[in-house]
Order: C-alpha cells, then sequence, then structure tokens
C-alpha cells in the first residue's frame, strides 16, 4: 500500500506533466485522419504549430495572470484590457499611420499604465482584487469603444484612417511562419513571455516575495517584505502581457474589434493557471504549469474541434475537467 | 481517510476519461463509413434561427445525394475560432468548403489558403474581400427592401404614415433594406412618421413601438409598420396589442426573413400582414457544390432571389419575386 501511495504521491507532483501526456496520447488516439493523405491529422508537426498559434493569446495571458494568482489576487480585467490593446494598437496603426514599433511600445505601456491602476487600487486601498479588476474591466472594455467609436477599426472604415486599403504589414508578418521550426511570431511572443516570467518567477527576489505574500501575506509585511510595491509590479506585468496579447489579437483578425476582441478570455487564462496546478490560493504554483496548462487546455479544444463535437458537450467536458483538475490538486494539499 | 479519498478521485478522474473516449468513440462511428464527397461546412453561429434553417436547408439538399458526406463546423460567433476551423479542414482535405463568414476582412486569408490547397470554396450570405473564392451566393437586400416597399404603396393605397423599426444600423443589410424601401416608396404619398434602430432584436423592438405608440396616440395616426426582420415586427404587433386600443387590428404589420417558425407562423396566425423570404442558400449551396465537384463551370457570383409571403399565398410556399 505505501508504495502505491508513494506511486500516486509522486504521481501527483508531477500531475501537470501526466495529464498533459493524458491528453496528448488521448490526442493520438482520436485523431482524424486526413481524406487526402491518410496521415493522422493531429500528430504532424503542422497541427501542433497552429495549436501554439492558436491557444498563444490565452497563453501570454495566463502567463501574467500566473504571478497575480500566485500573490494571492486574481485579475478579472485581462480579457477587456486585451480588447483594448487590440482596438488601440489598430488604431494607431490603421488610423493614424504610425509605424508598428512605435504604435506597438505605446500599446503595451498603456497597458502597463492601466495594469498598474489595478495594483495601485489594490495595494493602497486594501481592495478585493475581484472587484478592482471587475471595475477595470468595464472601464477598459468602454474606453476600447470609446476611442474606436464604437466601430471596427480597419482600413477604411473612416474616411480620416491613414490606411485605406490593405493590410498593415505587421499583420501578415505576426502570422506569418518563420524559419524558426515555422513558428510564427505570435508563437514566440507566447513562448517569450513563459519564459521570461519564468525565470523573473524563479530566480529574482522578486519571484520570491510574491511566492511569500501568496503564502502568508501578513507574515512577508513583518519579514519586511513591501508588500504594495509587489503586487503593483505583478499586477502591471499582467497588463502588458494582456497589451501582448491584445496586440497579437489585432494582427491575427487583422483588424482592431473593440466589442468582442478578448471577451471572456480571462477566463480561459485562469483556467489554463489552475489546470496547470497553480493554487487559487496563492503560495503555491509555477509558470512551467501554465505552460501545461496552456497545451491542455489547447489540446483538449483542438480534439473536439477535430472531431467536430458540438459546442454543447464540448462546455460540458472542459468544464468537467477544470473540476477534476482542481480536485487532484486539492487531495494533495492534505 | 486519504486512501478512501484518492480512490474516490481516481474513481471521479477516471469516468470523466471514459465520458469523454466514449464521446470520440461515438464520433469516429460516423466516420467510418467513407464517402465519395466530404464537404466542409464552417457555420459562423447557431445562435441565430436564419442561420440554424441555413444548416437545415444544406442538411436536407444533401439528404438527396448519399455520395455526400458533410463535415459541420459551429464556429460560435468568434472570428478566431472560425478561422480556426477552416484551417482544420483544410488539413483534414475535404474536397469543397462552405462557408457562412462571421466577418469579411479576417477570412479573407484563410479562405484564399484553401483555395491555394486546391479545395473549392463556396462563400455564402456574406462576402470576403477581393475574388479568391469560387463562388458566392447570397440574397439581395436591397431589392428584398425594394419589393417591401412597392408592397406597402400597393396595400396602402399610396397613401399613408408607417413606422419604420431597423435592423443594427451599423451592419450592411440594415442599411441596404433601409435604402431598398425608400427606393420601393419613392414617389407615392407614404411617409415614414417614425422610426428607430432595433438591432433586429424582439424586445427592443416592442420598446421602441410602444414610444412610437405613445407619440402618434390618435387611432388613425399610424397606418404600417416596415420592420427589418420578423422578431421585430412581431414585437411592434406585441406592442400595438398591449396598449389596450385594438390599434393591433388596423395597423398593418410586414416583416422580412420568412422563417418556416417565426415570418410564417405569423402570417398564418394574421398577425403580420405579409412577410419577405431572406433566402439562406442552403439549397443551392449543395447544388453549386456538386457542379463545381463534377467539374462542371459555376458563375461567380449567384444572387438570389425573393419570395413574398402572404395570408392568401402562405400555403402554397409564397409567391417569387
Amino acid at each position: 500500500m505505501d508504495m502505491i501511495r508513494s506511486i500516486i504521491d509522486a504521481a501527483g507532483r508531477f500531475r501537470g506533466v501526466l495529464a498533459f501526456a493524458i491528453v496528448f496520447i488521448l490526442g493520438v488516439i482520436f485523431s482524424p485522419v486526413s481524406y487526402r493523405t491518410g496521415h493522422s491529422t493531429f500528430l504532424n508537426w503542422s497541427t501542433q504549430n497552429d495549436i501554439l498559434f492558436e491557444y498563444a493569446e490565452y497563453g501570454i495571458l495566463a502567463a501574467g495572470m500566473t504571478l497575480v494568482i500566485i500573490s494571492g489576487g486574481i485579475d478579472l480585467s485581462v480579457g477587456s484590457v486585451l480588447g483594448f490593446s487590440a482596438t488601440l494598437f489598430a488604431l494607431l496603426l490603421v488610423g493614424y499611420g504610425w509605424s508598428a514599433s512605435a504604435a506597438a511600445v505605446f500599446t503595451t505601456l498603456t497597458a502597463a499604465v492601466m495594469g498598474a491602476v489595478n495594483g495601485f487600487i489594490i495595494a493602497r486601498f486594501k481592495m478585493q482584487p475581484f472587484v478592482a479588476t471587475l471595475g477595470m474591466m468595464l472601464i477598459a472594455r468602454g474606453a476600447a469603444k470609446w476611442i474606436s467609436g464604437g466601430i471596427k477599426v480597419q482600413p477604411g472604415a473612416r474616411e480620416w484612417y491613414a490606411i485605406k486599403s490593405g493590410n498593415p504589414h505587421i499583420f501578415d508578418w505576426m502570422t506569418s511562419q518563420t524559419a524558426l521550426l515555422n513558428l510564427r511570431p505570435i508563437t514566440l511572443v507566447f513562448i517569450a513571455s513563459i519564459v521570461i516570467l519564468w525565470i523573473v518567477l524563479r530566480f529574482t527576489r522578486f519571484g520570491r516575495y510574491i511566492y511569500a505574500i501568496g503564502g502568508n501575506e501578513e507574515a512577508a509585511r513583518l519579514s519586511g517584505i513591501r508588500v504594495g510595491s509587489v503586487k503593483l509590479v505583478a499586477y502591471t506585468l499582467c497588463g502588458i502581457t494582456a497589451g501582448l496579447a491584445g496586440i497579437c489579437n489585432a494582427c491575427r483578425v487583422t483588424l482592431g474589434d473593440p466589442g468582442e476582441a478578448g471577451m471572456t478570455y480571462e477566463l480561459d487564462a485562469i483556467a489554463a493557471v489552475v489546470i496547470g496546478g497553480t493554487s487559487l490560493s496563492g503560495g503555491k504554483g509555477g509558470m512551467f504549469f501554465t505552460f501545461l496548462g496552456t497545451l491542455i487546455i489547447a489540446y483538449i479544444s483542438k480534439i473536439l474541434s477535430l472531431q467536430g463535437i458540438e459546442e454543447a458537450p464540448r462546455l460540458m467536458i472542459r468544464g468537467a475537467l477544470i473540476i477534476i483538475a482542481v480536485l487532484i490538486q486539492q487531495s494533495r494539499k492534505e | 481517510m486519504k486512501p478512501v479519498k484518492t480512490r474516490l478521485l481516481k474513481v471521479l478522474f477516471l469516468v470523466g476519461i471514459a465520458l469523454v473516449s466514449s464521446l470520440f468513440i461515438s464520433g469516429c462511428g460516423q466516420k467510418e463509413a467513407k464517402k465519395q464527397f466530404v464537404i466542409g461546412m464552417s457555420q459562423c453561429n447557431l445562435g441565430e434561427p436564419w442561420r440554424v434553417q441555413m444548416n437545415a436547408d444544406i442538411k436536407a439538399a444533401a439528404a438527396k445525394h448519399p455520395e455526400i458526406k458533410i463535415i459541420w463546423k459551429d464556429a460560435q460567433n468568434k472570428t478566431t475560432v472560425q478561422q480556426d476551423q477552416v484551417k482544420e479542414l483544410v488539413d483534414l482535405g475535404v474536397d469543397l468548403i462552405i462557408i457562412s463568414p462571421k466577418e469579411a476582412r479576417p477570412l479573407t486569408k484563410p479562405v484564399a489558403d484553401a483555395i491555394d490547397a486546391g479545395i473549392p470554396v463556396i462563400v455564402l450570405d456574406r462576402k470576403v474581400e477581393g475574388d479568391k473564392y469560387t463562388c458566392f451566393i447570397g440574397g439581395d437586400n436591397f431589392k428584398i427592401g425594394e419589393e417591401a416597399g412597392k408592397f406597402m404603396v400597393k396595400l396602402l393605397g399610396g397613401k399613408g404614415n408607417v413606422v419604420e423599426l431597423k435592423g443594427l444600423m451599423t451592419s450592411t443589410p440594415a442599411v441596404e433594406r433601409h435604402e431598398g424601401f425608400l427606393k420601393g416608396i419613392k414617389g407615392s404619398q407614404i411617409k415614414i412618421i417614425f422610426s428607430a434602430d432595433c438591432h433586429w432584436l424582439e424586445p427592443d423592438a416592442q420598446r421602441e413601438m410602444a414610444s412610437a405608440l405613445a407619440r402618434f396616440p390618435e387611432p388613425d395616426d399610424i397606418d404600417a409598420v416596415y420592420a427589418h426582420n420578423d422578431p421585430s415586427a412581431h414585437g411592434a404587433y406585441i406592442a400595438a396589442k398591449n396598449e389596450g386600443k385594438g390599434r393591433e387590428k388596423r395597423i398593418r404589420f410586414i416583416g422580412i426573413d420568412a422563417l418556416p417558425h417565426e415570418g410564417i407562423r405569423y402570417v398564418k396566425e394574421g398577425l403580420l400582414t405579409a412577410t419577405f423570404q431572406y433566402p439562406t442558400g442552403g439549397a443551392e449551396a449543395i447544388e453549386t457544390a456538386l457542379k463545381i465537384l463534377h467539374g462542371q463551370k459555376v458563375p461567380k457570383n449567384i444572387i438570389l432571389g425573393t419570395r413574398v409571403f402572404t395570408r392568401e399565398n402562405v400555403d402554397k410556399g409564397g409567391q417569387p419575386l
């Protein structure tokens, strides 16, 4: 019995990896076969590359969200900040004719300010993160509709727009395949976000403080950590990832959609973090888990989509899997 | 305690996996019988009854041809999901793709990629940009609006006050249904005395119609309502009925779309005077698909006509215009 228990225990520790492996194998087994070539449509690099591309926006959001969740907080505004950033980026590029780099920098900075406002309100006024970021969620969505006048920002949509037709070059470039394993730039932004924030979390003092605050905020404060500043930085980084995801979204959709871009994305980002194994109560988890969590959600969605499963069972399966993932997580804590 | 709980969790986990697997297997079972032609159908959302009808029309038309197998995709009204699904259909190597795009611009490239991969694409209802598609099939909202206008002139004897309940005016169909109507009533003495953007929604139309009734309270102030879709026309009828003055019997209500469970039923029940069909093009899509698959030439653009349904002709399937 002891041996079995230790196996389960070990499996529990690596449940992220285990779940990932299970999902991957399911994907291989249940992948439909191409009508033309007769090969599996799941087990080839092109499909894998597509998955990394299609779910990159969720992954980028989840990377920033991981910092916030480990610190014991939550950020509901990322979906709307994504929508705002996509709209702003498209407006600067298409409407005002800015260069791609200037538009990207300005957009990211604006998103960072939105994240910083979240962090400031939470740290300074001790407001519940849920409430503060809920407010920002509405503000960012409203701001997106305000700057765009409520219409989708695309070439020729308004008379004064600088670009009348055709795609800005950055849109095509961000979705084109690079020489590096055919990975697209959007995928590379996703991987870079994960790697950079993994380093921040793992190897810097700031990263250790985040764990300490999430584990026990009062103890962290008493041991001299400036809790407010650390939280401010965590929410700012989360805002930056939302900004980057917004830029990726605008490039992918080839327009800035103030109404729908990023709608409910915050929930998928939170789900990716939780499925990976990061605890919502804070203090536990990591960036690598989030990477796996994103891939698990992406694989499940892709398999269901390739199989042509309808929306109703799809939602139920995804919901059930989130609950199962968290159940397993709780079993380990006792 | 712990072993019991972990065992319970393991069972739960296995049940979950079994559930997922059974769904896959049931999905796989249908795939075994491989047919001659595989058509992928990418629908932008199945939340609107009109789109459900489009899928039903395609299904009914395909049922007459056992050599056709259809793979259905529903993008749940998300542009990015529809982009991904078109790519999946290309990867799956289907013989032909039918797509009803959510939005022109973002889907232009996925459709062009499919053409580049050698897969013909039929675009339904909403266009994509450029000309990299095989065939476009759609209705003509301007013509439908114009026919509705002409019908209105005849109905009211060339003179009267009309309330116009518009669809979402930032969308092309609503603008075309409005402009077509104006052309249809041109030269007559029909006046639009009240108009409002009802966003295609029945509750909004009911609210706006109540305002119109309040502003024009005399029995013969309002002669007719022109609504850009049937739910709005129905909402207007309900508003007139709720007013309690019996004006719903005098005012004529005209709608657009003519879906079996909406407009056509309302006409049968005598709530609407007429409804104009906005064709889904589902049957025509399958017809065109077969021609393409058999190597015949098809026109680049197919514009579908409309039908009017009134109390007199509704049981005979309406009258083509």
